[in-house]
């Protein structure tokens, strides 16, 4: 009983976490009961429910997956027109089912024509050519005798046409399908895909340092989002019976977005609450329509200038502070910082790992033990050869480190091992593998790792979130089965969870685990990007500058990580400007100077070179010595 | 033929307009990186001004250009205050710039729509007047010369102005690396704000020759707003000559499409080519600069 108390929260405030959302779920089911039920009412309460499963599927492709398909309303209409020819034409045989489906469809494949092309380019140009589409559909449905041109289809006047669901039961059934949509939503973002669409959103870089690919995963997230604004459109047409040119324009896309904008992109509750307050607006009080585009307009303005997070980070800045909700910030809440700059003082003191080393034997990569070799690596930009003719080898089970002042070529490098640059000249191969010709995620997958100079983490989830897309690169399923919580489904996100968390506990991170990535100080945030590089179990592992500003104890432990993936088999690419470190623990080092290669050896021999030390500290003897 | 003739002059003509567009965000974009989604409403504000000042005030065409050019210079200063300048402080990160500046669009045309109300569209007068002249035996509006020729200038002008001036190399710099330009004295939210009046005033003249054209709607901001982007895409991203090149591509094929299609669904016409540009030559024809990644 306790137990259950517990669990419920009835102890705390933390009941009203779900009880709140299952009053307004049954009020929103009598709400015909409340606010009128005459069938024009209906009808406005369904037009405004199928809007806001497009309001939930926008926020799938733009809040989580970061792809500005704005013109959403075009794919509605497409669907919608899809739908409703269908019942024109066998209006005994098409019901809400056929219709949902039809628009799913039709919307899915009018959201790929739109999204193909602007995601070639990225970025805005996917707004913007959506939003044309936007403008386009509704401009030739004018025209168009097929569709009803300038009337459009009225459905209802159809011989044959029967609305075989009516009244409060359909209005019931369409707040069951939202309801489903939301419940959709949820899981898809709580899955491996959703994981994938956030790394994504966060940097490219980083979603394809962990072999996410970057172009199949934008598709899909605009497939998704299209087949439920699609759907959104079959449901539309159902009830309203009726769908013309003037149903969907540019406006209406405009509307939606402020109402994401202001409730909360890439938040499950906040596009709802924005669409409700936005859509309930334009809808109920008409009085003043011709004004509300102003009202909207410095809504939204003020939203994008002062309030990014929108509503929802306020609610749970609101929520926690009353107890609600415990203060660990999800995947998905709170306010992200404004940039990595206004890092928060140091709170979590790192904690030595445990005793026993963990067992990081390569699972990604080639099975026998080639060595990653680098031979005749030459890169220019403009007129500077950032890196020329670099020969270099790593070997499994070995640590490499390479050092040399800034500007001498050592992340040029490394990028261009990982493939975010292409070579002038030169290869890139394991055993008999060219990586030099593979897009980044496939050396990611063919086990090679990395970090980042300044860490790339996905702010606003936790420490354990971010390295759980790394493990599920390697645990795999469909991405239906994670979605769908399938059997194998729910083993394997649930073991991308433990894997995770045994690696961050070896880094020593067992106190930050569920703290938000905005949270941690720099120097754990190194840590945990290494968390996630190990977490693919690659067969190497490049890392940029990961002793950068880290307390003693941070470096003791990165030292000895270094050390224990070498012992695992793993070959280690280490670039330090900590040279005691790189020493103290590297097999070979390479010097870089101004692009070229000026030593290769063991550190002992570097040590007694007299280049290095000339080129460096301006003096004709050896390391050794001037130390 | 004389068909093909005046179709292609016609879309010499408009595509100019696409041009000038284009132009005016090619000028932001190259200082502040930003892409505002509002020149076309601005455009659409100076067509609005021209019909009050040529049809209900009877002004001389010179002083309407002025007024026209206070009014877009004024509009576009404003918008770079409430909407623009927030997000040239910070690193651009994410699109919130794209929502403030589709915002402050969404107001402008809110606005017009009350001030010009429920009138009917209504044409504007030229500023060489009605006439046409003739070329290879095809009659040419002047109105649509006018159009083509500013469009050319501007094009000419913001060039040597880019290569030629330390201003104009300045404001460059400042897109290519903002850290740097402040190093060398550079102050970033002057370079912004000197870009919004400078692409304020490519916009005003584009309104200018436009307005006979269109006459007046307020439709015609959304419209053309991204008809320019259209042309910009094509012509490819910072390219002052890729804009150029995109806006009378896209003007000639509309009208090719109206006249060997149907004029109905002329819309397509710009779909068509913008997913064509895409999907060949993603860059567009003149680009070499990649879209940042965001």
């Amino acid at each position: 009983m306790n137990d259950l108390t517990n669990r419920l929260g009835l102890d705390s405030r933390a009941w009203l976490r779900w009880a709140v959302p299952a009053v307004l779920i049954i009020v929103l089911y009598f709400v015909p009961q409340i606010g009128g039920s005459g069938t024009f009412r209906l009808g406005e309460y369904e037009e405004i429910l199928s809007f806001l499963i497009i309001a939930v599927a926008l926020n799938i492709a733009m809040g989580y997956a970061g792809q500005y398909i704005l013109g959403i309303t075009a794919v509605f209409a497409a669907g919608a027109y899809g739908a409703i020819l269908a019942a024109k034409y066998h209006p005994h045989g098409v019901g809400l089912l056929a219709m949902c489906i039809i628009g799913g469809v039709v919307g899915a494949v009018a959201g790929m024509i739109i999204g193909l092309p602007g995601l070639r380019v990225g970025g805005f140009y996917l707004a913007l050519v959506s939003l044309f589409a936007a403008l386009a559909i509704p401009t030739v449905a004018q025209q168009w005798g097929l569709v009803g041109a300038d009337t459009g289809i009225p459905l209802y006047a159809v011989a044959g046409w029967v609305q075989e669901i009516s009244g409060v039961e359909l209005y019931a059934i369409v707040v069951s399908l939202v309801l489903l949509a939301v419940l959709f939503s949820w899981a898809l973002v709580h899955s491996r895909v959703g994981h994938r669409f956030v790394a994504l959103h966060t940097s490219r870089q980083l979603a394809s340092s962990i072999g996410i690919r970057a172009y199949r995963t934008q598709l899909l997230a605009i497939l998704i989002s299209s087949a439920m604004a699609g759907i959104a459109g079959g449901i539309y047409v159902y009830s309203q019976e009726f769908f013309a040119p003037g149903s969907s324009s540019v406006q209406f896309a405009v509307l939606l977005l402020a109402g994401m904008t202001i409730g909360g992109m890439g938040t499950i509750a906040g596009p709802l609450i924005g669409s409700v307050i936005i859509l309930g607006i334009n809808q109920f009080f008409t009085g003043f329509q011709q004004y509300n585009g102003i009202i909207f307009g410095i809504l939204l303005l003020v939203f994008a200038v002062f309030l990014p997070d929108g509503l929802m980070a306020r609610i749970t800045v609101l929520n926690e502070r009353l107890g609600i909700t415990p203060r660990t910030p999800s995947l998905t809440s709170g306010p992200a910082p404004a940039s990595a700059e206004s890092v928060p003082p140091a709170t979590a003191a790192t904690a030595k790992p445990a005793a026993q080393l963990p067992d990081w034997t390569p699972v990604l990569g080639a099975s026998d033990s080639s060595p990653l070799v680098v031979d005749g690596a030459r890169r220019s930009f403009g007129g500077v050869t950032a890196v020329d003719d670099i020969h270099l080898t790593i070997t499994r089970g070995q640590v490499h480190g390479l050092i040399g002042s800034n500007g001498s070529g050592k992340t040029t490098l490394l990028n261009l091992i990982s493939r975010f640059y292409s070579l002038d000249a030169g290869k890139i191969m394991v055993g008999s593998a060219r990586l030099d010709t593979q897009p980044p995620h496939a050396v990611a997958r063919a086990g090679i790792a990395r970090t980042f100079q300044s860490p790339k983490l996905m702010l606003r989830a936790t420490a354990l979130e971010n390295v759980i897309p790394a493990v599920e690169l390697r645990v795999r399923c469909t991405g239906a089965e994670s979605v769908l919580r399938l059997p194998r489904g729910i083993r394997v996100n649930r073991q991308a969870r433990t894997e995770a968390q045994e690696i961050l506990e070896a880094l020593g991170l067992q106190h930050v685990i569920h703290q938000q990535a905005a949270a941690l100080p720099h120097g754990t945030r190194r840590l945990v990007e290494m968390a996630r590089a190990i977490a693919l179990r690659p067969s190497f592992i490049l890392l940029d500058e990961p002793a950068a500003g880290l307390s003693p104890v941070e470096l003791e432990t990165v030292t000895e990580v270094c050390q224990n993936l070498a012992r695992s088999g793993v070959g280690v690419l280490l670039i330090e400007h900590n040279v005691p470190m790189v020493l103290s623990i590297a097999d070979t080092v390479t010097c870089l100077h101004q692009g070229k290669r000026l030593f290769q050896g063991t550190p002992a021999e570097l040590r007694a070179d007299t280049t290095v030390a000339s080129v460096f500290l301006g003096i004709d003897e050896p390391l050794e010595a001037s130390s | 033929m004389t068909l093909f003739l005046t179709a292609l002059i016609a879309g010499l003509a408009v595509g100019s307009v696409y041009g000038l567009i284009a132009l005016s965000y090619t000028v932001v974009f190259n200082s502040t990186s930003i892409f505002n989604i509002a020149q076309g409403d601005l455009m659409m504000a100076g067509v609005l001004v021209s019909y009050f000042c040529l049809d209900r005030w009877h002004l001389p065409q010179i002083l309407t250009l002025l007024v026209i050019l206070g009014a877009v210079v004024a509009l576009s200063l404003l918008e770079e205050r409430v909407a623009v300048r927030p997000f040239v402080r910070k690193p651009v990160t994410g699109l919130g710039w794209f929502i403030a500046t589709l915002a402050f669009s969404l107001v402008l045309e809110t606005v017009a729509s009350i001030i010009y109300g429920q009138n009917p569209v209504v044409p504007i007068p030229g500023a060489l007047g009605s006439g046409t002249i003739t070329i290879a035996g095809v009659h040419v509006a002047t109105k649509f010369i006018l159009a083509f020729v500013t469009m050319i200038v501007v094009m000419v002008a913001l060039e040597v102005f880019y290569k030629r001036t330390w201003l104009g190399t300045a404001m460059r710099g400042v897109a290519e690396d903002r850290e740097v330009a402040a190093l060398r004295g550079i102050d970033a939210l002057r370079i912004s704000r000197l870009a919004f009046v400078i692409a304020g005033v490519v916009t005003a003249l584009a309104a200018f020759v436009v307005a006979p054209i269109v006459s007046a709607d307020v439709s015609v901001g959304l419209t053309y707003g991204l008809k320019g982007f259209i042309a910009l895409a094509a012509g490819g991203f910072g390219s002052l000559r890729g804009c150029v090149i995109g806006g009378l591509i896209l003007g000639v094929a509309e009208q090719m499409f109206d006249l060997y299609v149907s004029s109905n669904y002329e819309i397509l016409a710009g779909l068509i080519v913008v997913l064509i540009v895409l999907a060949v030559r993603p860059t567009g024809l003149f680009g070499t600069r990649a879209v940042r990644e965001v």
